[in-house]
């Protein structure tokens, strides 16, 4: 059977493999480069435990074709980790209780990112619309909703926590100017 | 002296308290290995053959062509089954590989592969000869007398009974009465993990790690199946991807010990979403025939029930999920008289087993629809009626059992209440 070359980038690595052209981008993901972290529970795009980002959006990679990430850079749940990008989730749904069985958190969590990237602030409306495409089992979704809405919170506390340090650095950097012109060392 | 020392509540490090998962974080990281994500290097992948007839005999396997397909290992049938071929929580009347079809969905065949493709080429070989037999789905046929046997010792599996003061004469000269029937539906758990597991030979030791929420059954079934002694198989729960004791069954288990032990190589099972319908037990349809009597003020004097459970090709937790459809058709009602009987039935349809609740799920839907009927016939309203036969401190249950403590009902109904006022103004009036 023909191959096709692909050339991806997976959670910020790029990866060069030739593969089944028919091969799903969910058995690529779990049987060729181990990230088991993406599951799947139908393989029909009903559940969405295979959710990852490819290209910014949320897609089920139950229904994506390998190939189609030609090109494409995908996240999965282990990238969101790895870039430390991670902790408002984790810390939320940990915290709150979202996470029962865990085995449709890695899809809701990638689904909450996608949504708190393109809309920081949703409404409870647009949280249960952005996690319409992922089922849990186990929660009954009120715990889920309150995870994607403490993540929402701690998301914007680290953004403001962030631009402060960058206050910081820049009153630093006057501060030491000044002391420059004045002719004094800082320690 | 040594005391203990005692804390007040609000000392104490969990009690009261929220607390996290202990396997929250790698859960939200995607590091979590449930069965399905083991890599276990060289292992074969199991498949099965399921029947597409719901009853009859199974007389002959041709496995020769399937055989030959490049990458397959090995298939086995009824006949490789070393130990008793038998398993079940309660009775133990379903065969690993089977040879008496009792439902679209027994397995006949087990194929062991190198990959997937090839498992799957291989089952489309298999060539089994049937002699086929009358399917009964529905449950009143299956009782009558006439019925073909799906098992050996018949079709009705259990009958339970529970008897408490003189029921029929209570509904003789009650006030009021209402008699109705209720049907409820075959409910699959529907997790989001479909089952799994692996398997390999740990020297002489058959270890298998699965999702599920049985271990210990798991263990004595699949010694039993295999004709191993227990301290010769050991299981491992792994994170289990939901369950609602759907994963008390036996799924895996027992294919991937066979496999394992005969072939002495690491096997790997998964099931796809359509396997996991088909083989998987489900929540009992109930057949309820329901009467209820009750005096002028709404206080119940009696209730006459009886229950027919379809528990489908096997037992599984039927027995059990009747018993306590039984012991709570009162619901959290006192009934001075009670005559209540339930049966546990096999038909040729998908087994039923445990699902949230054991059988009491079906009931409320059944009480609590009464219960509203009396309130309607007496003139009182829904909450009424319940506040006047509510089990509370000293009560005693249908079985005569006194409660003495922890009876919240009472409390639940007067908060859901007032919750109900709140969030529905004028509610209060209409139910005067
Ligand atoms: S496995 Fe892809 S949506 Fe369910
Ligand atoms: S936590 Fe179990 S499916 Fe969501």
């Amino acid at each position: 059977m023909a191959e096709f070359h692909l050339e991806t980038t997976v959670n910020g690595k790029s990866i060069v493999k030739n593969i089944d052209p028919s091969m799903r981008l969910l058995d690529f993901l779990r049987n060729v480069l181990h990230l088991t972290g993406t599951k799947e529970g139908c393989g029909e795009g009903e559940c969405g435990a295979c959710s990852v980002i490819l290209d910014g959006e949320l897609v089920d990679s139950c229904l994506v074709m390998a190939p189609q990430a030609h090109g494409k850079e995908v996240i999965t749940i282990e990238g969101l980790a790895e870039s430390g990008e991670i902790a408002p989730y984790q810390q939320a749904f940990m915290e709150v209780g979202a996470v029962q069985c865990g085995y449709c958190t890695p899809g809701m969590i990638l689904a909450a990112r996608v949504l708190l990237n393109n809309n920081p602030k949703p409404s409870k409306k647009e949280i249960t619309r952005a996690i319409s495409g992922n089922m849990c089992r186990c929660t009954g979704y009120t715990k889920i909703i309150q995870g994607v809405q403490t993540a929402a919170s701690l998301k914007e506390a680290k953004d403001q926590q962030n631009v402060d340090i960058e206050f910081e650095n820049l009153a630093e950097m006057d501060a030491s100017r000044h002391a420059a012109k004045e002719g004094v060392t800082r320690e | 002296m040594l005391r203990k020392k005692v804390l007040p509540v609000n000392d104490y490090t969990t009690v009261g308290k929220s607390v996290m998962r202990i396997d929250g974080l790698q859960k939200t990281t995607g590091e979590t290995k449930y069965a399905g994500d083991i890599a276990l290097p060289g292992a074969l992948c199991l498949k099965v053959l399921r029947s597409k007839i719901a009853h009859g005999l199974v007389k002959n396997i041709e496995i020769c062509e399937a055989m030959k397909v490049p990458g397959v290992v090995q298939i086995f049938t009824h006949a490789d089954v070393p130990g008793i071929n038998g398993y079940g929580i309660i009775v133990k009347d379903q065969p690993m590989l089977t040879d008496k079809v009792r439902f679209k969905g027994d397995a006949v065949a087990l194929i062991a592969a190198e990959d997937e493709v090839s498992a799957e080429k291989a089952m489309a070989l298999i060539k089994v000869t049937y002699e086929e037999l009358p399917p009964l789905y529905d449950v009143l046929d299956a009782m009558k007398e006439d019925a073909p046997a799906i098992h050996e010792k018949g079709n009705i599996l259990g009958i339970y009974k529970i008897k408490k003061g003189d029921a029929e004469s209570a509904l003789q000269c009650a006030d009021v009465v209402i008699a109705r029937k209720y049907t409820t539906q075959r409910i699959e758990h529907l997790y989001i993990e479909t089952e799994a597991g692996v398997a390999y030979m740990d020297n002489d030791m058959l270890v298998i790690k699965a999702g599920t929420q049985n271990p210990h059954y798991d263990r004595r079934d699949v010694a039993r199946v295999l004709g191993l002694p227990l301290n010769k198989v050991r299981i491992m729960q792994t994170p289990t991807g939901g369950g609602f004791g759907g994963k008390l069954d036996i799924s895996v288990q027992c294919f991937l010990g066979l496999a394992a032990l005969k072939l002495g190589r690491p096997v790997r099972m998964v099931y796809d979403r359509e396997t996991s319908f088909i083989a998987s037990g489900k929540r009992h349809p109930f057949y309820i025939d329901f009467t209820t009597a009750a005096d002028k003020q709404g206080k119940l004097v009696a209730v006459k029930v009886r229950i027919i459970g379809d528990t489908g090709a096997y037992g599984s937790y039927g027995p059990a999920t009747l018993n306590r459809g039984a012991v709570h058709a009162t619901g959290p009602y006192e009934v001075p008289n009670v005559d209540i009987e339930s049966y546990c039935v096999y038909t040729n349809n998908p087994f039923s087993g445990a699902m949230r609740g054991f059988g009491t799920p079906q009931m409320a839907f059944a009480t609590e629809s009464q219960m509203d009927l009396v309130a309607n016939a007496v003139g009182i309203s829904p909450v009424d009626i319940r506040r006047r036969n509510i089990l509370k401190e000293g009560s005693l249950t249908a079985t005569q059992q006194q409660l003495n403590s922890s009876i919240g009902i009472g409390k639940t109904i007067e908060a859901a209440w007032e919750k109900a006022l709140q969030v529905m103004p004028g509610l209060g009036d209409e139910n005067k």
